[in-house]
């Protein structure tokens, strides 16, 4: 079964998406909006829905393109683990994925945020560890940019740290009898004790476990060192590639580095961002994709390539190609600088040209067409081994989505590759994952003894 | 002295567990609490009911007392071993309610001011402008271990950072302007660069550069509570809080704290109705003095000698499990001189005023928590919150109830008919915020002031 997440973005993820006619009007800070996005996700019968997140207001420095509020700069939003608490409340089997960073928090506070969400929502929460790779969220926390390596080698231990602290209680330590007046068990719960590079933790964590074992745990870095930790660790990701071919390239190299882990390949499911531009008919989609590139001037388009490279482009000939002194590898660039590099590279694209192909999927592959057309793209992609589902944006709120779970997903229903209905409520159940392992499991021998 | 025409502020204590020792074994409490939404849910929905102004839950950041396995297995109320993370718990019931404001405990000793600050915004923004922020500095040392750190930060470093992560939150918080996201699709603007500016601080503790993420709360500012009783803790309270969840163990004391802390409040340019002072008070009601009685003496049976020396022990910070349990309360050893807890001080000052054996000290304990308690009919019980209030003792009180949901029930029922009969309490919320419901002052953001100075 395919494997599908939304980012439920308000403004879209198209640069001009918020602008479109068909937008939310006023998406700043807008809880119903997002709470209307969720149902429909859930309505579609979606794995998850999934909120990227940063700790900074982003490209102050870029007064223009600041002002037109690119996608993913998000300089107003909800912190995540709050707002999806509370969507919890209005929705009942969709997963709610947040993220939080490993680099400037802490992970007694992430363990907590997240196993008390967990239980909030009754098994549906699940953890986006990212390692903040802009430069000017360290400024909020009194740090320097942060190298990659480092930011690596903290997350591994974060994470092992957040692992072991959820697995603080067994499963039956809160006997609460009235009777004898035990409220709780104190041999079934165990100190965490951890004394690493980066961190020293005492435990346990004071939550009891959680619905799901515990919370599923998604990472997104495509890095040398992102896709090892992914490999060791992660339960989904949400992967990155402009191609097809990409996809299959990344899918094959992170689920071969599994082995070494002893994990089989199923256990962890990648979900490339895709961005869907669908319509009833082909010539539909090929309107609205034109009416959301119309509205970007190219100035700000010129602006917004800028920043997705890590580089000042203002002032080039628009029509002529980008430097070719590009740096390999910035402090604070992403995955995505890198595709969109090597698309321009391989392309010959002029900076007119680079920007335009940026705009509609924030460098990632585009989908566009009839439903028919878009379920071929990702029938043809799934089974090619190129992922195990995708992670959808669409580019203008709630058009985009209401549109993509109208049209494409019945269309998916009916090829037998996506669920007509909820099997599991938790989101390790709708991913097919194993259960969690735990300290508290009996081992093999006691099972035997029993 | 002229009678007070601002209303009482009143707040619910805790969540579904109740605040006596023995509660949660109580055949009319909840038959299990631990992680239960759907008893905090009640809650909260019952609290909305009686129309109190908030919901108030203490944190902390480790499992305590697993050092003292009786009590650890007994679950003292205020030890939370297995409790929701507040502020996600409060936008889940956000999410069930319309009126009750959410106060959550987060740290300045173990979190940074960016995270408190981002957290709390967004509980205003999904809540519609019913956060607070309850600042504490931790008092419990262990969980400082959790934290990568061997021993607790001294009381006055707690302080200094408590004060300049209160500062930074709140320029924070002054990120936006009201007006600075336009959202206009005809022209493409989203947001006004000119309506947001940067924190900038670069203090001892801290360096911020801002601005925050989210815009700027319904609340203008989420309110800030401390909890504080020492000298630091009452000076801060004077300087930023506007709620104070106070521990005074007697009318006196309490007015004697409350004209201290007002007092200190012109230095900063303070109003002192900016400040609403709440001491906790423990509630034991019935519809007749006898069955007010008959819960209090159910409860206290509950309790075993061993269980209640250990949990004096526990509020003292000092072992007296191998004293006699009818021989008196001595004084603190001279390792703790300048450490435990204002309570722990305070529990100590009664036991030696009064001359309690150890057994008498834990039996006046148990029922409040080592704070303040009322007990017998509603006419009762208000004449003693109207009292305290009248007197200038406090603006309010943080109510603590001792079963779980019952005693929450027989507030509502009986106790907060009489406060509205006699002008005590509003007959409903007077307004969609905490700010508005408890009389706070809504703060103007900076873009304005400039405006208005200019």
């Amino acid at each position: 079964m395919m494997h599908l997440a939304t980012i439920p973005n308000l403004v879209g993820g198209h640069l001009g998406g918020w602008r479109h006619k068909d937008a939310f009007d006023q998406p700043v800070m807008n809880l119903e909006a997002f709470i209307e996005m969720s149902q429909i996700a859930e309505r579609g019968k979606l794995d998850c829905v999934f909120l990227a997140d940063g700790n900074g207001v982003r490209d102050m420095h870029m007064p223009a393109l600041f002002a037109a509020n690119h996608p993913s700069a998000r300089p107003a939003f909800f912190e995540p683990t709050t707002l999806l608490s509370a969507v919890s409340m209005v929705t009942k089997k969709i997963g709610v994925v947040a993220t939080a960073t490993s680099t400037f928090d802490e992970p007694y506070m992430v363990a907590r945020r997240f196993a008390s969400m967990d239980h909030i929502s009754k098994g549906r929460a699940g953890w986006n560890l990212v390692t903040a790779s802009n430069a000017g969220d360290a400024l909020n926390f009194g740090l320097p940019p942060q190298a990659r390596d480092d930011r690596y080698a903290r997350a591994q231990e974060f994470y092992e740290v957040v692992a072991k602290l959820w697995d603080s209680w067994a499963p039956d330590a809160f006997p609460q009898n009235k009777e004898t007046g035990q409220y709780l068990d104190p041999t079934r719960v165990r100190p965490t004790d951890h004394k690493g590079t980066f961190f020293d933790v005492k435990g346990p964590l004071n939550i009891s476990q959680t619905p799901q074992g515990r919370p599923v745990v998604f990472m997104a870095g495509q890095s040398e060192p992102g896709m090892e930790l992914a490999a060791r660790y992660a339960d989904g990701l949400f992967g990155a590639g402009t191609t097809k071919q990409d996809c299959i390239d990344a899918y094959a190299n992170i689920k071969g580095r599994m082995v070494r882990y002893g994990r089989p390949q199923d256990h962890l499911k990648i979900l490339p961002g895709v961005s869907v531009y669908v319509a009833p008919t082909a010539a539909e989609a090929e309107e609205f994709y034109e009416e959301l590139q119309s509205l970007i001037s190219p100035v700000l388009g010129v602006h917004y390539l800028s920043k997705m490279l890590v580089r000042d482009l203002d002032g080039l000939p628009l029509d002529g190609p980008l430097p070719d002194d590009m740096a390999e590898e910035t402090v604070g660039g992403s995955s995505l600088r890198r595709y969109i590099l090597d698309m321009a590279k391989r392309e010959k694209l002029t900076i007119r040209q680079t920007y335009e192909r940026t705009l509609p999927a924030l460098g990632g592959p585009v989908f566009k067409g009839t439903p028919t057309q878009v379920a071929d793209e990702m029938e043809d992609w799934w089974k090619s081994k190129a992922c195990d589902g995708f992670t959808l944006l669409q580019p203008v709120q709630p058009r985009g989505l209401r549109d993509f779970v109208d049209l494409v997903v019945p269309e998916l229903q009916k090829r037998g590759i996506f669920r007509k209905e909820y099997e599991t409520s938790t989101l390790r159940g709708h991913l097919g994952l194993p259960e969690a392992p735990s300290q508290w499991q009996p081992t093999a021998a006691e099972r035997g003894a029993a | 002295m002229s009678k007070r025409k601002d209303r009482m502020v009143l707040g619910i204590n805790g969540g579904a567990l109740g605040g006596h020792l023995g509660g949660w074994r109580h055949p009319d409490s909840f038959p299990d609490t631990t992680m239960r939404l759907d008893r905090m849910i009640e809650t909260a929905v019952a609290g909305e009911r009686g129309k109190f102004d908030f919901m108030f839950l203490a944190d902390g950041n480790g499992v305590r007392q697993m050092d003292k396995p009786l009590l650890f297995a007994a679950n003292s109320p205020s030890d939370r071993p297995s409790v929701f993370e507040p502020v996600t718990l409060y936008a889940a019931l956000s999410q069930h309610t319309k009126h009750i404001g959410f106060v959550a405990t987060a740290t300045t000793s173990y979190e940074e001011p960016f995270m408190i600050a981002r957290k709390f915004a967004s509980l205003d923004h999904l809540s519609g402008g019913r956060a607070a922020w309850n600042l504490v500095t931790t008092q419990y040392v262990e969980d400082a271990k959790n934290f990568n750190r061997d021993e607790h930060m001294g009381r006055e470093e707690r302080y200094e950072r408590a004060r300049e992560s209160l500062d930074v939150v709140r320029s924070l918080w002054d990120s936006w302007a009201e007006d600075a996201f336009i959202q206009d699709k005809a022209t493409g603007r989203y947001l006004d660069p000119a309506r947001v500016r940067l924190t900038n601080h670069r203090g001892k503790h801290f360096k911020v550069k801002g601005p925050l993420n989210v815009a700027r709360t319904p609340q203008g500012q989420p309110v800030v509570f401390m909890a504080g009783q020492s000298d630091d803790g009452k000076e801060l309270a004077a300087y930023g809080g506007e709620g104070l969840f106070g521990t005074a163990s007697s009318k006196d004391e309490a007015m004697a704290e409350y004209a201290d802390i007002k007092g200190r409040m012109p230095k900063y340019g303070r109003p002192p109705e900016a400040l609403k002072i709440l001491p906790g008070l423990s509630i034991y009601v019935g519809r007749t003095e006898a069955e007010a009685d008959d819960l209090y003496g159910e409860l206290q049976s509950l309790i075993s000698p061993a269980l209640g020396v250990t949990y004096l022990s526990k509020i003292v910070g000092f072992d007296l499990s191998r004293l006699p349990l009818d021989g008196p309360v001595p004084d603190a050893p001279a390792s703790q001189a300048l450490g435990g807890t204002a309570i722990g001080r305070s529990v100590l000052e009664m036991a030696h005023r009064d001359k309690l054996t150890i057994r008498q000290a834990y039996e006046r304990v148990l029922p409040a928590m080592a704070g303040n308690m009322v007990k017998g009919t509603a006419a009762q019980v208000v004449d003693f919150m109207e009292d305290w209030f009248q007197s200038r003792a406090c603006d309010g009180f943080i109510l603590s109830v001792p079963v779980q949901p019952r005693s929450l029930k027989s507030f509502i029922d009986l106790v907060v008919p009489e406060l509205q009969r006699r002008g005590l309490r509003p007959e409903d919320y007077v307004g969609s915020t905490l700010r508005d419901n408890m009389g706070l002052a809504r703060p103007v953001d900076p873009f304005t002031r400039e405006r208005a100075a200019s």
